[in-house]
């Protein structure tokens, strides 16, 4: 075994895409164009004259502004695009987390999509044989494996695409933003599982927006600017540079995780609105000012929905769940959705680290998501700095017609 | 890096796979489907416009043609629209993108040739047992095959760049159709002699004339077919596997 798996270089790279007026493109307009209608073409410069080199073990965050090109070095990387220009070097496996269970085809089964997806990654039958059970096991799916996937719901799917695609024991690990899998406990384990990749000594090129994700997880960061590397070097200061420059060093609500919303929607928020005490909408919360979260729940046409969950989370910008909870887990009574209804949360906080949160709330029960809205609801925590991040004093479920 | 014979078995065996989902007959259509125009075709051209009638079994003689015309236009149809169907798998993950056209040409292979020994076993039992010429069939197929792979890879290439080709295909086809040996014979007096010798340029024109002579008349094929089919597979092949290797880098990022 050399000790180069893991290199990762690139020399020299550069990397245009061709731009057009219109992406409709037909045969007609190309016959047009033909006879003096002008060229349509223009070449947008990607990236230009990239160089760095990452040894085995370095986990390294690529970090710029959308367009920067971070995106683009790493379908490099994984081999998606070839370099217009200079050359690209891996040596070793390649795990990418660029985008989960893509390659999963609705009609087949679990551990049919399991297979095939082997072979797309290069393993041999025999191999993924192996790997089926801790497969399997990660995702928290070993009862599902024979159901079609297209009825997973899409925090199972996630959880397969992303527990397949951490199994096949890479060399390197490709990772596009903060991967937003699951529910709380599942993305916990995710990172301990990436966090693990690290300490064995595999390379990790890591692309986030978020300084905390970036801190937490790398030692050195790549900023790249219109496609050209602007600095290379430790992740602090590399990031703080960043910052600086990006007009701030208070991270932007949201940076981190981006709001997504997800579920069978046979019930869901029809409108969602965060307020205070006085019932104007607010985002900013002094200490010990409750926060109601008042939403109106409706559903599509049919019989009456019963034992309905209402749930919520907090988390940290890089989308570390802070807390979270049910009207289940408070032993409130679940609601039953006949029509159009409201029902509020009353979230009394302590903020122990003030700063920016953002909320999640969900509708979920009788073995099915209706409606998540995750990192939808930037909150702003104001109070004293104190060791201890947040903590629940009290949650007031309240919902008319109880 | 990547198995490639394990990357092809596995796409094909998908696309078998879920070709019948939720289908109450399903591989039985590989068989129905032939049979169903060969019944239309039959009534057409015998009881209708009547010059089918010229050739004894009619139906089987169509059958010779149709099953390996249909393997030929299902999979440049399908195969067109494969690089834009797998847009996200090509660019989240690196595997050789021309497994996904030569997959589904291979998948439709697999029916025709389990339908082509369905029908040795009819022509059989209608009195054209099988002869040494039979094995002619081999090379015939191997021809058609690489001839279609060659221009599914061109076609799914071209389909990314102007979705036009897609729509054209489907007029094409039609056109293709009349034109190539599949409801008539060659060389038989049927058709005029003029079109008869233009119509041999046609690249399907071996390959079918190969696969009736051999199994519908049970006799070696004339070596214009060897010549025509050869020549054709190795051209059309080359072509697909230059096309495909010189666009492949920009249609990723076009996709």
């Amino acid at each position: 075994m050399t000790s180069n798996r893991g290199t990762v270089s690139f020399a020299r790279v550069g990397l245009n895409y061709r731009l057009y007026r219109d992406r409709n493109v037909t045969l007609m307009q190309t016959v047009m164009n033909l006879f003096g209608r002008g060229t349509s073409r223009s070449w947008f410069t990607a990236l230009s004259d990239v160089s760095f080199r990452f040894e085995p073990g370095e986990a390294v965050a690529l970090i710029g502004a959308n367009g920067a090109g971070k995106s683009t070095s790493l379908k490099l990387l994984a081999g998606i695009y070839r370099p217009t220009s200079g050359t690209v070097f891996t040596e070793g496996r390649i795990a990418s987390l660029l985008d989960l269970g893509v390659g999963f085809h609705p009609e087949l089964t679990g551990s049919e999509n399991v297979m095939l997806n082997g072979a797309l990654l290069g393993l041999s039958q025999g191999e993924m044989k192996t790997l089926m059970p801790g497969i399997a096991g990660f995702a928290m799916l070993e009862r599902f494996m024979d159901t079609p996937v297209k009825y997973y719901s899409a925090g199972m799917f996630m959880r397969l695409g992303f527990s397949l695609a951490t199994s096949v024991d890479p060399d390197i690990l490709l990772i596009d933003e903060v991967l937003a899998v699951g529910d709380a406990e599942f993305q916990g384990r995710c990172y301990e599982r990436i966090r693990g990749f690290r300490e064995r000594g595999k390379t990790i090129v890591f692309v986030s927006h978020d300084p905390a994700a970036v801190r937490s997880l790398c030692e050195r960061a790549v900023w790249l600017d219109a496609g050209r590397v602007r600095m290379d070097g430790p992740a602090e200061t590399v990031l703080s540079e960043y910052l600086a420059a990006s007009g701030g060093r208070v991270p932007k609500p949201g940076a981190g995780v981006t709001p997504r919303e997800w579920g069978t929607r046979e019930v869901f928020f029809e409108k969602v609105s965060i307020s205070g005490t006085d019932g104007t909408p607010a985002c900013e919360f002094r200490p010990g000012e409750p926060v109601h979260v008042n939403t109106v729940i409706s559903k599509v046409s049919g019989p009456a929905v019963g034992n309905v969950i209402l749930g919520y989370s907090l988390h940290r910008p890089d989308g570390e769940t802070v807390l979270a909870g049910n009207n289940l887990e408070s032993g409130v009574p679940l609601l039953t959705v006949t029509g159009e209804r409201n029902a509020s949360m009353i979230l009394r906080l302590q903020a122990l680290e003030p700063g920016n949160y953002l909320l999640g709330i969900s509708l979920t029960g009788n073995g099915t998501d209706y409606h998540w809205q995750d990192y939808m609801y930037p909150l702003c925590l104001l109070g004293d700095r104190l060791p201890a991040p947040v903590t629940l004093e009290s949650v007031e479920f309240r919902s008319d017609g109880l | 890096m990547t198995n490639l014979p394990l990357l092809m078995k596995s796409l094909v065996d998908k696309d078998l796979r879920v070709r019948y989902k939720r289908s109450v007959l399903g591989f039985l259509w590989f068989l129905l489907k032939p049979l169903f125009s060969m019944v239309v075709y039959t009534v057409v051209f015998t009881r209708i416009i009547r010059f089918g009638g010229a050739i004894e079994h009619f139906s089987l003689f169509l059958l010779t043609g149709l099953l390996p015309w249909n393997f030929f236009s299902a999979s440049l149809s399908a195969s067109t629209r494969t690089l834009l169907d797998n847009h996200r798998l090509i660019r989240s993950v690196y595997f050789p993108r021309a497994a996904l056209p030569v997959a589904s040409v291979i998948a439709n292979a697999v029916h025709m040739v389990l339908a082509l020994v369905v029908l040795e076993l009819l022509l059989w039992a209608w009195g054209h047992p099988p002869s040494p010429a039979l094995l002619s069939v081999v090379p015939a197929l191997l021809f058609l095959c690489c001839m279609t792979a060659g221009l599914s890879l061109t076609l799914s290439i071209w389909n990314v760049y102007y979705r036009d080709v897609a729509q054209f295909l489907e007029v094409l086809l039609l056109a293709w159709f009349y034109a190539s040996p599949v409801i008539y014979p060659l060389g038989a007096g049927i058709l005029p002699s003029r079109v008869d010798s233009v119509i041999r340029f046609n690249p399907l024109s071996g390959v079918l004339e190969m696969l009736h002579s051999s199994m519908y008349y049970g006799k070696w094929p004339p070596a214009w077919c060897w010549v025509s089919g050869a020549a054709w597979a190795a051209g059309l092949l080359i072509l697909g596997l230059a096309v495909f290797r010189r666009f492949e880098p920009s249609v990723v990022k076009e996709l």
